[in-house]
């Protein structure tokens, strides 16, 4: 049966109540209550990207096996001074969406809103660093589609290369998509925050996209090592150039 | 529900301490030590500090259940990772595979 909402105020949880056939009550177990599932569900959710990022990884680490010095020559090219930018600024923000969450949980709730949006700040200045660093390999002709990128052509870079920068747009491009993603999130957190809906005592969507960011932080721990620091250390890796 | 705010956030700058120094060993690695060994050396790292996010960043510290589903995932996504790697050392179309080499 349901109850009318409207008579209570927006912050008050009010769990429906449902009548058996012999006229006892029981109170409806909504997601908003069921922490223990809203988590765990969410964990199974992350898993699946964990294995969508797995297999990346592993078509990655296959084309290294095959490709080992054209990979350390290509990973030597990339800006290891922009992916260290874009590292610590994701770091701080998992401090800011984690502190975030704890304000929310003490009951800090504007404080919490102010750390979401600290979050979404840092989460657009990882997005323009990366657009700084495409747009300099653009403009250096190390781009999906570009001559430099396709076999077959004067300009080709050796086969190994291509795999390399293939694999190196394709898995940075998913990334930022991610980040994207956090943000629309933040934004929907922030607007049901605002409604009520989210609240210290009903925080489990804060917890979930706070656990989202950690994941997509998780995944940049790899990814950014993987693409940007295998080539920094090999004396036979070519010559090291920043662009 | 209702948490200690003070009482946690020192948990989280300890975290965000250790995760910066293990950033910064990252990028010192290839030139202060073992350069030869970066790629193991650099996945060690990365290990390290994913172990440290998902403890303390992503709460598992004490979740029997869903420790258990992400230990799982990860056996899966690691057992295919040595399948993957001892087939590809001996992968006998190499030399033909558009995959593996150029078009000829």
């Amino acid at each position: 049966m349901a109850h009318d909402s409207h008579e209570h105020d927006a912050h008050v949880y009010v769990p429906e109540i449902a009548i058996d056939r012999d006229g006892k009550e029981h109170v409806v177990q909504g997601w908003q209550g069921d922490y223990e599932g809203g988590k765990l569900g969410f964990w199974l959710f992350m898993l699946t990207e964990v294995l969508m990022f797995g297999a990346m990884f592993m078509v990655l680490t296959y084309y290294f096996t095959l490709h080992h010095q054209d990979f350390i020559n290509a990973s030597a090219g990339l800006n290891r001074v922009l992916g260290g930018v874009n590292t610590v600024v994701l770091l701080f923000s998992a401090l800011t969406m984690g502190l975030g969450l704890l304000k929310m949980r003490s009951g800090d709730v504007k404080g919490a809103k102010l750390m979401i949006w600290a979050t979404m700040l840092l989460a657009a200045v990882f997005l323009g660093v990366k657009a700084v660093e495409w747009t300099a390999e653009y403009h250096h002709g190390i781009f999906l589609g570009l001559d430099a990128l396709q076999s077959g052509n004067e300009h080709s870079k050796p086969f190994g290369e291509i795999l390399f920068f293939g694999m190196y747009f394709t898995m940075t491009g998913l990334h930022g998509f991610h980040i994207i993603i956090g943000i629309g999130l933040m934004l929907w957190l922030l607007k049901r925050i605002n409604s009520g809906k989210v609240t210290p005592e009903h925080n489990i969507l804060h917890f979930n996209i706070a656990l989202y960011w950690d994941l997509v932080h998780l995944i940049w721990v790899f990814v950014f090592p993987y693409f940007y620091m295998i080539g920094a250390g090999d004396i036979a890796g070519g010559v090291i150039h920043g662009h | 529900m209702v948490t200690n705010y003070k009482a946690e956030k020192g948990g989280y700058y300890k975290v965000l301490f250790g995760l910066l120094a293990l950033t910064a060993l990252t990028f010192i690695q290839p030139t202060m030590f073992l350069p030869d060994m970066t790629f193991g050396l650099q996945m060690l790292i990365g290990t390290v500090k994913a172990w440290i996010i998902l403890m303390y960043y992503m709460h598992l510290k004490g979740e029997t259940l869903i420790g258990w589903t992400v230990i799982f995932a990860v056996f899966i996504v690691v057992f295919f990772f040595a399948i993957v790697i001892i087939d590809v050392n001996n992968f006998q179309y190499a030399d033909v595979s558009h995959i593996t080499s150029p078009a000829k």
